[in-house]
This record gives C-alpha cells, structure tokens and sequence, in this order.
C-alpha cells in the first residue's frame, strides 16, 4: 500500500513538473533556445495569483459563498496566466528578439541576466519573507479508495496536466498557427519564404509557454503553498532535465520525462538512507538515459549532413 | 574633436574604476564602528534583513540616549548571500573601512570563515545566530545564540522527560550544518527506549514538496524538526492532507517565525507546535513583547517581519554596549580611535568576568524583569531557555 | 609586422607578468591593501576558469554547464591533500608550504583530469544541448555526493576544513599559475592540434573526412580544460579557511560560462579581460551598495548583463556597433572606415 501511495505522490508531483517541461519543450522546440528565466515566470505567477487573491476576495465580499469563492479563484489563475503571458512576450521582445540570428549562447546567457532580474525585482517589491498562498476555494480534500488516500487535487494536476498536453498536441498538428509552428522548429529561413510570420509565432509560442508556467505554478502551490522569490527556480531546472529526459521539443516526450522524474524523486525521498542523493539520482539517470538514447526518449534524432 | 573627447570620457572611466576599488565608505569620526556580514538578498536574506533592523535600532536608541559618554555607534552590514566565499572579500574590507568591533556574521557557515579571518587580526565578535559549535572556537568569538549541540542536548532531553513511550519521528534537512548537528546531538542524548522506534526522514535543498516523507513519519505521534520554519510550514500544511498520527510538532530555534508567515493560517494546523528557543516572538508582555512592538514601529512588518535573529541581534548590540559600559568603569580607556585588537581584549576581559552579566530580551524573562545572560569562557552564552507552544492542539 | 605579430601572442603574459611585478612591488612598499590581494586571487582563479572553459566552449564549441563541478573535484580532494599534509607534517616551513600546494596541485589537477575524461565520453555521442545538460548533471552529482560525505571524510555539509596560504602573498603564486594556464592553452591553440579543435568546431563531419580524430581531440579538450578547472579549484581550497560544495553549484558555472560568453567566443584575452572586469563589479557592488541597497545590486548586475550581451551580440545593432566602438576610438585615425568594420567583421566571426 505504501508503494501504491508513493507512486501517486509521484504521479502528482510528476504532473506539475510535465506541465512545465511542456513550457519548456515548446520554447525550446520552436526558439531553440534554453529559456533558463521559464522558473522564475513560474514564480511571477505565484506572486501574481498571491496578488490578486486578496484584491477579488475584497471586491467579492459581499456575494462570498463556495461557489463565488471557487470562481474567484479560476479568476486569479487566468489574471495569473495573462500577466505570465504577456511578461513571457515582453521578455522575448526586449532581451531575446534583438538577437534573433546571433549565437545561441547569447540568448543563454540574455536568458540569464533575466532570471536574476525577475528575483531580485520579485525581492524588492514582495521582500524575502515566505508568502502562504492559501487558494482555500480549491482545496478538495481526499478520496479514500480501500487503504489508499488520494487528494483530489493529486488527480486533477494529473488530468490537467494530460489535458494539456493533448490539446497541444492537438494545436500542433491541425491549427494553422500549429502548423506554422512545427514549420518554423524545422527550418527558419524556408518557413519564411513561405509567408509564416517567423517572429509572430516565437512571439506566440513564448505565450503558451509562459501561460502554462503559471497554471503549474498554481499546481505547485496547490501542493506546496509557501513561496519565496526563488521558489521557481528548483521546479524549473527539474523540468528542464524532465524536457531533455523525453527528448527536448517532443510534446508526450515531456510529459512522458515530467512523471518519469515526479515518481523517481518520490520514491528516493521515502527512503531516508538514499534521500539526500535525491538530486544525483534524478540526473545520473539522466545521464544514462542519455548515452543509451542521445536525443531523449521521444526526441528526433537528426542526422547531420555536410 | 568629439573623438577626443569620448577618449578622454573612455580613460577617465578607467581610471574612475580604478579609483573605486581604492576607496571604500571610510569611517566617519567618533564613532565606534560596528561591522558585520549576513545574508541581504538570495534565499536567507529574511534573517539578514532582520538582524540589520534590529541592530539598526539598538544603535539607533543608544546613540539618541547620548551614546557611550558622548561617543556614537556606527552599524556597517554587507552582504554575504549566505555565501563563505564572500566573507574574506566584505570581512577585509570593513577592518579597511574601521571596523572595531564585530556582530561576526548572520548565518553559521560564512561564520566558520570569519572566525578565522578575525582570529588573526583579533577582532572580538559575538555573533546573533550562528549556531554552529565551531563558531566561538576562538577565543575572541561569542554567541548570542545556543549552540547547536546545546540546542539538540536540551531538546533531547526534554524529549526524556516528557515523551516518555511516545512513537518520535525526526525530521530534518541533510545537506544543512544547523539541522544536521542538531540532529546528531539530539540522537545521542536521546533515551534507548526510543532509539528502536525512531524514524526517521529528510530532505535537501530547496525541496518543498515532502509527500514521501510524510509517508514515512505518519504513525509518529511527536515530529521533532530541526529545520527553519519555510520548510516545516510546508511540511506541516502538507501533513494534513493525509491522514497522520502526529500530535505534536517540536522544533528548535529555527521554528521561530511560523506563525507569521504572510498568508498562514497556523490555525488550519491541528497538531501542537511547541518550540524551544531564546525568544518567544509571540510575547504579548514583558520585554519581549515591547522591542516586537518597537521593531513593527520602524519597520515594515510583512516585508521585513522580525524573527529571534533579530531579537538577539538587539541584544549583540547592547551587549556590547553594556561591556564597553563596564569596561569605562573599570577605568579601561574606550574611544573613537581604540583599535580593535584593545577592543578585543578589553571586550574579553569583561565578557569573561564572572561578575559581568547583561539583561536582555533574548532567554527567559520573568515577567517585566529582562532575562540574565553571561558568556562561559568558550564563547558560548548562559542563559535560560525557553519552551513555548507556538500553537495548542486543535480540539 | 612579423614582429608585431609575434609580440601580439605574448601581450598576454607580458600584462599579467607587469601587473604581477606592479603589485609585487606595492606589496613590499606596503601599500597594496589586504582587499585588492584577496581580489586579485579571485581575479586569478577566475581568469583561469574562464580561459580553460573558453577551450570547450570556444574552441571546440560544445556548451559545458559543469565547469563548477571540476573546480569542486580539484577543491575538495586537493584541499583535502593539503589539510592531511599540513596536520601531519606542520605549517611553520614556507618551503614545505610550498610543497604540499604543489602535491596538492598534482592530485587535484590529475582526479579532475579523470573527470574530465568522464564526461568527454558521451560527449562524443551527445549534441550541443543534450551535451549541455550532462554536463550540468554530472556537476550536481559531484557538488551533492561531496555535500553528503561523513564529517570525518570529507566533512559533510559543515563543509571540509583547508590550509588558508598567507593571505598578502598567495596571489602571486594565482597569478604564476595563470600564467602556466595561458602558456599551455594557448600554445595547444596555435598548434597543429588547435586548429584540428577548430575545425571540429566549425565542421565536425568535414573534419572527420580530412582524417582529423575527433575523439582524440574532443577529449584532449575536456581533460586539459578539466584539469586546469581542477587545479583552480586547489587554489580556490587554499584561499578558504572551509570549503563547501554548496558553493559549486550551477549557479557557478553559469557565472563562469557568463564571462566567457561576455569575452567573446574563442578568445582568450576577451576572457582574460571580462573575468577581471566581472569580478571587479560584483565586488565593488557588493562594497558599495551595504544595507537596503543591497538587492540592487543584482537588478544592476542583471541589466548590464544583459545591455552588454545585445550590444555586443545583436545583428540589428552592427552599424551601432561599428559607430561606436572602442577599438575604432583608440585606432589611428588613419586607418579608414572599411578597416575598422572589417575588424569588427572577423571578431565576430
């Protein structure tokens, strides 16, 4: 049974780390870029729903009932989701579209300057005390099936999470945008020629993938609610290795390397001999998985040519 | 023409830069400088803003009630990030800008660099909150603090006392001097009739999510956590969304602070949290209670809420204070201009009296009385601890 | 203008030796502070991490994000040499001193050599990113393997005890090893060996076929750089009095691949020159902004960071760049326009 609850946990933890790695691989599909400041949106979301709570529950206080409650919160999750969104396309604006054609490395370390500048703003605006942020109304509580006790919330990350993913997947192969996007991931110059507006769609994708940090971000806090101005940081560098474990750019890929990840790390926590390796565990697999399949599970393999 | 001047800009900006590393914030004329390092931004700055509030204010009343015989202090904090590679760089240069004397560091390993840099310059410190064993190694080094093998004896052996047949569970962070040293005392001095029961479970670095532990910990009826309270606010939020058996909470000075997370509700808690500490953040009277009131007065409670780092911070600061006081009594000359190294022995000497003791906020009160504090000879302080419930247990 | 070019290969060393010399001399009058020697040390430990870095990802174009990982090899084992040497044999005698750093130098450089071996395995299978992100993982294994250690072995997360070198003096040792740095780095650069990295950078596949082997090279780039990352962190062990591997974590190794990037890919005086400039404004940040000030100091950081990286990378912004450059500005005015643009050019390449 507790093997059973482990992996649940896993699960679960595995779905918010999918819904990241999803940001993640979109970005790095299309941009081919590491996104390293994709943690710290996911903390901008966190602050931003922590924001925009209080101010609904004022607003609301005369009609407050479970339902407004309920309501009030899918509000903060969208208010949370359309700031990250048009953060996410401010940044690529300012410090990734001017080197739009220069070395990669430079929009690595751009990527950088960025993350350091969201915490250290986050520091001066909120401080750098831990923040509670109690979303009360969506607190389900627990279903018990025979020994076994899920919260509810464990689930819906987990439909959540695979939702998104096959509206993605979705998205990517029938939308028009979808299509403009898989063309631009696979030649930039050519998709051009073809009358796809090639910043419109990194502009777009950059969107998405901001979007969906801060519906994860609410996941996360859902599980662990107190937050600081470097909270994002650990769920966003373990989504990375979830995106590269499944292949980066490849959609069920990140799905598939998120939970692989979420279930490792629960079950390395629950043995306290092994817990503090937690870390090394997760990346030596990653290391192995790496010589065995060098472009992840789900990735392309490229063949080079002269 | 304008291409000579931008070159001219170009050298000038140079040597601007030059310049700089050559002058530092000097120290202004009669005061007494103290300097100190902590954790200002980055993942532990909570403590450092606190402590340099804190400190800020215990100067700040000093120097507004006439300072020492007219003499003023000077407060001069860098910051560290919590990280002991910046000690060396920030420690050389606040004795180049005057310090005379010190509050060591915020945190306890930058602290384990500074009580050597200081060793060898001789520079007295008595350090708020590095709790670590080694810290006062030396003998110009002091705590404010207890020690961590202080902390985990004394939770130990309450433990004895108290939780006698009781299933107990630790829970701790395994890549942290502070958690680990705790908990190795506290499994020392622990009992036999627990050992066969213990369990135990951890976690390392910025982890937050901690459902496997819980797993392992939920038929334990006391949780003793020696962990800062971020973590064990998850872990306790956490907690209750699966069925537990745990009664009671128990934590170490690293608790303190829990219920004033912005946002917590401790209430939805339903278990016990108990703590044991030097300070009781939570104080409505005594001596405690007006500094949390003279510190929300100053300073903005939710971006820079105060916890026992800052209290003993105050209580550094007037520490030093009183044992300068003394000193002057004792017909030692203290001025403006006493070099550190005299300040270090002259600090020494009375911190190492028998017949020095300071009143303080920090350690146990009675009533409006301040509480006693001495130091022992190695650095360490002597005073009462106290044991508080932070919370009661939910009906 | 042969001579011109051949003084140019040496106005490396000829810099570093004079500034040496220069602070040699201050020192002995006295007059350099105990705060620059400490920041020159680090200004050496960094220049030497960022030039063994430059050979993996300038000259043999792979992206390493695990350069701390090396340098915590060489801190944690060297250092760990040197504390055992120094308990045993005493730390009275300035010539055993010198000694055990150099014992300590070999086990350092030598266990981050192997490393370095380690991870030039699958970096001849993986590409770019993939590349990339094992780096980063092999050094979060390191730092966390080293952070768990027994207090007895390697001191746990308390962190492991080390010599601290005479704090006036061991940057003139730094900066001799900067020196050994440049020479061997640069030499295998601009020999035949250099340039077969180079052609395995610009194209692997065409430097397979002019019968280049790319294994060979790929890992000789990882070992040296390896091992020289190693023996900083040695040095980097001797100017703490505790060393805990917290510190190396990837953070690290981005501030590192950070001044390189800044320097400019594939050159090394561009590192040189960015790692004292980068070192020198994080500390005068940090001395001057004390206080409330202190959390700008990271938004300062930040935007300059990322001022400098547009600047210095954005194609939109060539005909700025050649407008407003520095090199045009201390150029002989006669020199004429297509020159300096043509400079500018092949810097960029």
């Amino acid at each position: 049974m507790e093997f059973l609850t482990t992996f649940v946990n896993g699960l679960s933890l595995g779905g918010i780390y999918a819904m990241i790695a999803l940001g993640y691989t979109m970005v790095y599909g299309i941009a081919k870029m590491l996104n390293f400041a994709h943690g710290d949106i996911i903390m901008v979301g966190g602050y931003t729903v922590h924001t925009v709570l209080p101010f609904l529950a004022i607003l609301l206080s005369g009609v407050y009932n479970p339902t407004v409650a309920i309501i009030s919160s899918i509000i903060a999750i969208i208010a949370a989701m359309v700031f990250c969104m048009m953060l996410g396309i401010v940044v690529e604006k300012v410090a990734y579209k001017p080197l739009r054609g220069a070395s990669p490395l430079a929009v690595l370390i751009t990527a950088i300057g960025v993350s350091y500048l969201l915490q250290s703003l986050a520091q001066m605006i909120f401080g750098s005390a831990p923040k509670h942020v109690n979303i009360k109304a969506l607190d389900f509580g627990i279903l018990k099936i025979g020994g076994l006790a899920i919260g509810y919330n464990t689930i819906i990350t987990l439909v959540c999470s695979i939702l998104v993913m096959i509206a993605l997947s979705l998205f990517v192969k029938f939308s028009k945008t979808g299509r403009a996007m898989v063309a631009v991931s696979e030649d930039k110059g050519a998709a051009q020629l073809m009358g796809i507006n090639v910043n419109r769609i990194i502009m777009i994708t950059f969107a998405i993938g901001s979007a969906l940090a801060a519906l994860a971000s609410v996941f996360f806090l859902l599980k662990a609610p107190t937050m600081t101005p470097t909270f994002g940081s650990l769920p966003g560098i373990k989504a990375f290795t979830a995106a590269v474990i499944g292949g980066i750019g490849s959609i069920p890929g990140a799905m598939i390397g998120g939970i692989l990840l979420g279930v490792i790390e629960c079950f390395a926590q629950a043995v306290p001999a092994i817990s503090p390796y937690t870390d090394a565990i997760e990346f030596s697999i990653l290391i192995i998985l790496l010589l065995v399949k060098p472009s992840g599970l789900l990735g392309k393999m490229r063949r080079e040519k002269v | 023409m304008k291409k000579t001047i931008c070159k001219i800009l170009a050298v000038l900006m140079c040597f601007a830069m030059v310049g700089a590393a050559f002058v530092g914030c000097k120290k202004s004329d009669d005061v007494i400088k103290i300097g100190l390092t902590g954790p200002l931004t980055g993942g532990a700055s909570i403590y450092g803003i606190a402590v340099k509030n804190s400190a800020q204010l215990a100067v700040d009343e000093i120097n507004e009630a006439g300072g020492l015989n007219g003499i003023k202090f000077e407060l001069d904090m860098r910051d560290d990030e919590h990280k002991p590679e910046n000690v060396e760089n920030l420690y050389t240069a606040l004795v180049e800008d005057g310090m005379q004397v010190s509050l060591g560091t915020v945190t306890t390993k930058p602290g384990l660099e500074f009580k050597n840099l200081s060793k060898e310059d001789n520079i007295f410190f008595l350090t708020p909150s590095a709790t670590g064993d080694a810290v006062p190694e030396f003998s110009n080094g002091y705590q404010m603090c207890f020690a961590d093998s202080n902390q985990g004896t004394a939770a130990a052996e309450f433990f004895n006392d108290n939780y006698e047949g009781k299933k107990i569970g630790i829970f701790y962070k395994a890549d942290d001097e502070y958690s680990t040293g705790i908990t190795k005392n506290f499994k020392d001095a622990l009992d036999a009739s627990f050992s066969a029961d213990l369990k135990e479970a951890n976690f390392t670095g910025e982890a937050s999510t901690f459902d496997s532990q819980i797993q392992t910990l939920k038929d334990c009826e006391v949780v003793f956590m020696p962990i800062y309270y971020t973590p064990a606010s998850q872990f306790m939020t956490q907690a209750t969304k699966v069925e537990n058996k745990i009664v009671t909470y128990y934590g170490c000075d690293g608790f303190d602070g829990i219920d004033a997370i912005e946002g917590f509700d401790i209430t939805t808690i339903p278990q016990e949290i108990s703590m044991l500490s030097h300070f009781n953040s939570t104080a409505k009277e005594g001596p405690a209670a007006d500094f949390i009131k003279k510190y929300n007065d100053k300073y903005d409670e939710e971006k820079e809420p105060l916890n026992q780092f800052g209290a003993a911070a105050y209580d550094c600061v007037y520490a030093i204070y009183e044992a300068l006081k003394v000193a002057v009594e004792n017909g030692e000359e203290v001025d403006a201009d006493t070099s550190a190294s005299d300040m270090c022995e002259i600090l020494k000497k009375v911190f190492n009296s028998d017949t020095f003791e300071f009143r303080g906020i920090t350690g146990k009160c009675e009533g409006d009385e301040k509480s006693h504090i001495s130091w022992s000879e190695d650095g360490t302080v002597v005073k009462e601890a106290i044991k508080y419930i932070v919370k009661e247990k939910n009906a | 203008m042969k001579k011109f070019t051949s003084l140019k290969n040496y106005i490396s060393y000829i810099v570093i030796g004079l500034v040496t010399v220069i602070c040699v001399i201050l020192s002995l009058s006295g007059v350099l502070k105990a705060s620059t020697a400490i920041l020159l040390e680090e200004i050496a430990i960094k220049i030497m991490l960022a030039v063994s870095l430059s050979l993996v990802v300038g000259f043999l174009g792979e992206l390493s994000l695990g350069h701390a990982g090396f340098m915590c090899v060489g801190a944690y084992l060297g250092g760990k040499v040197a504390y055992v040497l120094t308990q045993q044999l005493g730390e009275d005698d300035p010539i055993l001193n010198i000694v055990i750093l150099v014992i300590a130098l070999v086990v350092g450089g030598i266990c981050a050599g192997i490393c370095g071996f380690l991870i030039g395995l699958p970096a001849l299978r993986l590409r770019g990113d993939y590349l990339a992100i094992t780096t980063l993982a092999f050094g979060e294994i390191v730092r966390t393997i080293f952070l768990n250690t027994s207090e007895e072995s390697f001191g746990g997360p308390i962190g492991l005890p080390t010599p601290r070198f005479n704090k006036e003096w061991f940057y003139v040792i730094c900066f001799i090893m900067v020196l050994i740095t440049l020479f061997v780095i640069q030499n295998l650069i601009r020999s035949k060996h250099g340039r077969a990295i180079k052609a395995i950078r610009d194209n692997e596949i065409a430097a397979r076929a002019t019968g280049i082997n790319v294994t060979r090279y790929k890992l000789i780039g990882f070992i040296l750089s390896a091992v020289f990352a190693g023996l900083a962190g040695v040095l980097y062990s001797y100017t703490k009095f505790n060393v805990s591997s917290q510190i190396f974590d990837y953070n690290y190794s981005i501030e590192i691949l950070v001044i390189v990037v800044l320097g400019g890919m594939g050159n090394i005086g561009g590192s040189i020159i960015s790692a004292v400039l980068v070192t020198f404004l994080n500390r005068e940040l940090a001395n001057i902004l004390t206080g409330n000030l202190a959390v700008l100091k990271d938004i300062i950081y930040a935007v300059i960071l990322i001022g400098i990286v547009i600047y210095r990378n954005a194609p939109g912004l060539k005909n700025f760049r050649e407008k407003y450059n520095l090199k045009k500005l201390f150029s002989k005015k006669k020199k004429t326009a297509e020159v300096t643009s043509d400079t500018v050019a092949k810097e960029e390449n």
